[in-house]
């Protein structure tokens, strides 16, 4: 075991991170709002990945611009996907407890139309494409270059995400809903419309990721659910409604389990992150980055 | 999956109204013969079984269908139903199924599904029940000495399989002297047997072993595996892989510039859909089993053609073919002896049977005519290297860099 290449080893753990962050800052920014857990978050990924893949194989389309509609067009259709089912949902909302069941409900359901409307029209075969897939050269080591650049693009997403919820108005909008939503709401915010915006938001995030994804890995129908879980361990872990601290934890994560599935197997990955998450739960519950007294929906930071 | 449910309720219904009008089932010369199978449509076999059964259970009815119907001896000629469903990859729902099919549905014969822990599982089933089962995609030992009469395997297994490859390795090394050996595999019984199979011949034929690692089923990423055995010098990668993690093995590999001198893996190797992934880069990969449209048996090039023209693309070069052989040698015996099992059982046992695959004679219920083989990408062909008396083509040594 040589030095450089537990040092490799983990830059390929924070590219991969990279891209977990990417994936939970979009469900965190629907939870952390509305305090709707959409499980149905992944499906959102592997349509992105499939708009990528139609786009290029069948349309020649470079995937990296195939970003410009796998993220438009889902994000219109995570809108569309809150007005017909959470926009009444969040109105009639009694308590917190019921809508975080009735949402989870509602996004279970929609993650067995999503995964079997995919089956249908792409059926479970494999479908992947080349892209940039040889080594490139950094420092002496070797990484895949299609690797280097989803991080890169993740980067940049996230860097414009950020910037929009803190330099602009309806950003700033976001951040006082969920500081304080009843504070906002006197202060005149359209509350159905950031909803609406963030849920949107999510879904595109996770259709941006999913185009990434698929320059690395094949599709199925089937490859969403893994990514939800991984994203949820990424918000326990970075502190729930924190998009900062989702960033870290995607990396966190990434990393730790690069270098654990090095150490162990590749059997020991799903463990791996559990026993962070555990870990995370029994010492910081209210995540990494999150201190105690700023507990989800009482205060959050963007 | 609506189609299914469908097609199950259709049945059930038209099942109850011929009981309430008294009709006895299989009356008729037409009343057609019920054929029941699961097959992965969902979950992690799903693209195993979607290229290596299915088309080729729907080409074989088409085929019969097109016949007039499957000649059962002293019946004539009578329609194919296939009463099936998707198992979803779950070993549980596969044997609630198939126990379904046999009480329930009381279907005339069984197809196998996918995969070789599907089959150990259901095989107990169909064996309790007296139904006779070909496996097309079974690789396991095990399964032999559980000793059911009435499951029949005619893959070369995993002890044949392994020795073919071991066979082949050691030629290698007695020529270009390499050596060093890294092993992953898929913790699934065929990973595992496999594994369990290959070591020892390894060991005892003098590679050093520099790396041996399991990774689940349905793994996201192999980078940080190939990584570490590209580190250790590995001269011979062997990935007993199923196809999901086939495909990320060869495209990580080429990711992180691992070019070992032979690339094998398992099963995927052999689909098309490897070749037309990689293109040039498929060019001297290796894989498990083999079989091409070159094949000097009768039939062969009829079936790959058939197969092209019903589902516009080409059967895999390994299993694909057995699946059909499978199918051949239950229309033979159906044609022989009817459709009462035991004597489907002494007729599976007592004959050798000529298929697209070659001559296939069963002993205890594992085929003893076709030998373990090596397959080898060459310019758009899986040809068949080793054992030599069954090469389509001269192996490849070392295979070139990743394209």
């Amino acid at each position: 075991m040589t030095l450089a290449l537990l040092l490799d080893v983990a830059a390929g753990g924070l590219l991969l991170g990279g891209l977990y962050a990417l994936i939970a800052v979009g469900l965190n920014l629907q939870y952390g709002l509305m305090r709707v857990l959409n499980v149905a978050h992944g499906e959102f990924l592997m349509i992105g990945g499939y708009v990528t893949y139609v786009l290029h194989v069948h349309a020649g389309m470079d995937p990296l611009a195939s970003l410009l509609v796998s993220g438009p067009v889902v994000f219109a259709a995570g809108v569309g996907v809150h007005a017909a089912l959470y926009r009444r949902l969040l109105r009639q909302e009694r308590t917190r407890e019921e809508l975080e069941a009735n949402s989870l409900l509602i996004s279970f359901g929609l993650l067995f139309i999503l995964q079997n409307g995919a089956l249908l029209l792409w059926s479970a075969d494999l479908r992947g494409y080349q892209y940039l897939d040889r080594p490139l050269r950094v420092f002496g080591t070797v990484f895949p270059a299609n690797r280097v650049v989803a991080f890169a693009m993740a980067a940049i997403v996230t860097a414009l995400l950020l910037l929009f919820l803190r330099r602009t108005l309806v950003g700033a909008a976001v951040r006082a809903l969920m500081q304080d939503p009843v504070g906002a709401r006197l202060m005149g915010i359209n509350v159905a419309r950031v909803h609406a915006l963030c849920f949107g938001l999510g879904a595109g995030l996770a259709a941006v990721s999913g185009s990434l994804l698929s320059m690395l890995f094949e599709l199925t129908p089937f490859v969403g659910l893994p990514y939800t879980i991984t994203a949820l361990v990424v918000i326990i872990l970075g502190g729930l409604g924190s998009v900062g601290g989702s960033l870290l934890g995607g990396l966190i994560l990434g990393v730790v389990e690069s270098l654990g599935v090095h150490f162990t197997a590749p059997d020991l990955r799903m463990v791996i992150s559990y026993a962070v998450l555990a870990l995370v739960l029994i010492l910081r519950p209210y995540g990494l980055f999150n201190p105690a007294a700023h507990r989800p929906g009482q205060s959050v930071r963007a | 999956m609506g189609t299914e449910i469908g097609r199950r309720r259709f049945l059930q219904v038209a099942a109850g109204s011929a009981a309430a009008m008294g009709l006895p089932r299989g009356a008729g010369a037409q009343s057609p013969v019920r054929i029941g199978f699961t097959l992965s449509a969902t979950g992690p076999y799903a693209v195993g079984a979607g290229i290596t059964q299915r088309p080729n259970y729907d080409l074989w009815v088409e085929q019969v269908n097109a016949k007039g119907g499957l000649a059962v001896a002293g019946q004539g000629r009578r329609p194919i139903q296939l009463v099936d469903h998707d198992d979803r990859s779950e070993i549980e729902t596969a044997v609630r199924l198939y126990e379904k099919m046999i009480t329930d549905d009381k279907v005339d014969l069984l197809l196998p599904p996918w995969g070789t822990a599907m089959n150990f599982a259901v095989a107990p089933v169909a064996n309790k029940h007296g139904y006779p089962l070909i496996g097309p995609t079974v690789g396991s030992l095990k399964l032999k000495e559980l000793g059911l009469p009435y499951f029949y395997a005619v893959l070369a297994q995993p002890d044949a399989m392994m020795g073919s490859l071991a066979g082949f390795l050691k030629e290698v090394k007695r020529q270009q002297g390499l050596t060093k050996v890294a092993v992953i595999h898929v913790a699934d019984l065929f990973g595992l047997e496999h594994q369990g199979a290959l070591m020892p011949l390894l060991k005892e034929a003098g590679f050093e072993v520099v790396e041996a690692k399991s990774y689940p089923l349905g793994v996201k990423d192999l980078t940080d595996v190939l990584k570490g055995i590209k580190a250790k010098g590995a001269e011979i990668f062997v990935g007993l892989s199923y196809p999901p993690d086939t495909i990320l093995a060869a495209t990580q590999a080429k990711a992180v510039d691992f070019n070992p001198s032979i690339f094998y893996t398992a099963v995927g190797t052999a689909f098309p859909f490897f070749r037309d992934r990689f293109k040039a880069g498929a060019e001297g990969v290796m894989g498990v089993g083999a079989w091409n449209p070159k094949v000097a048996f009768p039939g062969a090039k009829a079936y790959f053609d058939a197969h092209v023209a019903k589902h516009k693309k080409e059967p895999d070069r390994w299993a694909s073919a057995f699946a059909y052989a499978t199918l051949q040698i239950l229309e033979e015996t159906v044609g022989r002896v009817g459709l009462d099992r035991a004597r489907i059982k002494a007729h599976l046992d007592a004959t050798e049977f000529s298929t697209v695959v070659g001559p296939i004679k069963f002993a205890r219920g594992v085929n003893q005519a076709t030998p373990g083989m090596v397959g080898q990408w060459q310019k758009g062909e899986f040809e068949v290297v080793w054992p030599p008396e069954r090469a389509t083509a001269k192996a490849s040594v070392p295979k070139p860099k990743w394209e």
